[in-house]
């Protein structure tokens, strides 16, 4: 069971969990440490102990930018950018319940709006997506300065290939 | 690429271009001053037609396929479009479109799924090209354009962010090789360059919208570390730091944020430069004046 999980985990991001010998340069170099419930090295040695859920479960997997300071930093060049990706992926898969529910709102909602028109309304998701999870007025001042500026479209594109794209990516949530 | 430019004489040379989604909306200006300083420098910009969304971090954080296949969209578009080489100014559309390629060119099963989706597998003929190392060269042999002296009186700190930051390998993206050549130039054109710590510290990216908080930490230390190395403009080289650095700057003495491409613009003394420093969020009147003084 324990190793099914690191086993998994490993091939489907294409790296090799026992080449982290926790020296701490990717937590000691992430910008979004403070606001992970788990360093990035702790989340290796969690799935080689087989904990799942607690992985799967974590707000580690959503923080992650994907600035890609720890993989620069890392004397193995573990890709733990990549490993996130493929947790979160199986984590999605999984169902389990999502730490960081905003996080994951942000991305379905992006991907909708390529779906749609094939590129991303700026305005009309970020309003969407402040909406869902109900902040609208969060940054809606900023924003507002923003319009006046000129420096956001106020009318979507939509590409000609919009239904092709529509088409390939119709399984996405 | 730069020889291939060169080796052009008939006419304005062409340089083929993918905007991506921030480009055309909030990052306009950043385009537009690439734009104006090319066409100082005799290139034209074809913009690639119907170019659509490479999916950015959120198909690379949830959907491995999207990923893979946004971005192959566009790279099976220019190939069709007689396009080799296609510049991006967004770092992360850049290391998007180089990823996605290297997957499809290097896994036959994924280039068979570009196949499935696109009806055409990528050749590998068109390059993405990340346009800082390119520009500066071409700014370089070109010194002409710009007036002698035109950036005296600016303390630069250029920041660099992720992206420009990270070895070559694992991005594609060589930001490092071009950044002597910017400052000389920058020497050369009366600025000064500054060294003052926070060039590759990140700015929160795309956690902006959603920890602003969080975002707006790093982005305060940013600013405070250029304000007090006595900058009185920040550069940057990404949309999206742009906006960071603008939307979560700290209120009180916040440093102007300029895209290189205005500053460049600024040197060549493109009358548009003002009208574009005018639609930013942080007052960037203070530059203007350094500049006046001197």
């Amino acid at each position: 069971m324990r190793a099914d999980f690191a086993q998994e985990v490993a091939s489907r991001a294409g790296i090799s969990l026992g080449a982290c010998f926790h020296c701490l340069s990717c937590a000691a170099g992430c910008p979004a440490l403070e606001i992970m419930d788990y360093k990035p090295n702790q989340i290796i040695r969690m799935i080689q102990r087989g904990m799942r859920e607690q992985v799967l479960e974590s707000r580690t997997i959503w923080i992650c930018i994907g600035c890609f300071n720890c993989l620069d930093q890392c004397p193995n060049r573990v890709d733990i950018p990549g490993l996130m990706d493929a947790l979160r992926q199986i984590a999605i898969e999984e169902g389990v319940k999502v730490k960081e529910p905003s996080v994951l709102a942000f991305h379905k909602g992006f991907l909708r709006e390529i779906r749609k028109r094939g590129r991303v309304f700026e305005l009309g998701f970020t309003v969407r997506y402040k909406l869902s999870t109900g902040n609208l007025f969060q940054d809606s001042l900023s924003g507002l300065r923003m319009m006046l500026k000129g420096r956001l479209r106020l009318f979507p594109e939509k590409v000609k290939g919009a239904s092709d794209i529509e088409k390939v990516l119709g399984g996405i949530a | 690429m730069i020889a291939q430019l060169r080796s052009s004489t008939v006419g304005l040379r062409k340089i083929n271009f993918y905007p991506g989604c921030s480009l055309v909306s909030s990052a306009r200006e950043m385009a537009e001053s690439f734009f104006e300083v090319l066409s100082h420098l005799q290139l034209e910009i074809r913009t690639l037609a119907d170019w659509s969304c490479c999916g950015s971090t959120p198909a690379h954080s949830i959907d491995s396929r999207a990923s893979l296949l946004l971005p192959a969209r566009n790279l099976l578009l220019a190939e069709d479009q007689g396009v080799d080489e296609l510049f991006t100014l967004c770092p992360s559309c850049y290391v998007r479109l180089w990823d996605s390629r290297r997957k499809a060119l290097e896994k036959e099963e994924l280039n068979q799924s570009v196949k499935e989706a696109w009806g055409a597998p990528l050749s590998g003929k068109t390059k993405p090209v990340f346009f800082l190392g390119p520009l500066i060269s071409l700014a370089d042999e070109n010194k002409a354009v710009f007036k002698e002296g035109a950036l005296k009186g600016l303390k630069v700190a250029l920041y660099y962010g992720c992206l420009l930051s990270r070895q070559i390998w694992i991005t594609g993206l060589d930001g490092h090789s071009p950044r002597s050549d910017l400052e000389r130039l920058l020497l050369a054109l009366g600025a000064e360059p500054l060294r003052w710590g926070m060039e590759e510290q990140c700015c929160g990216a795309g956690l902006g919208v959603i920890k602003p908080g969080h975002s707006e930490m790093l982005v305060a230390r940013i600013h405070d570390y250029a304000r007090r190395s006595g900058a009185n403009c920040l550069v940057v080289f990404c949309p999206l730091c742009h906006m960071n650095l603008e939307l979560r700057a700290p209120r009180t003495n916040p440093v102007p944020v300029l895209y290189v491409t205005e500053l460049l613009a600024l040197a060549a003394r493109i009358p548009k430069a003002n009208d574009w420093l005018s639609k930013h969020l942080v007052e960037t009147k203070g530059v203007l004046k350094a500049l006046e003084a001197s």
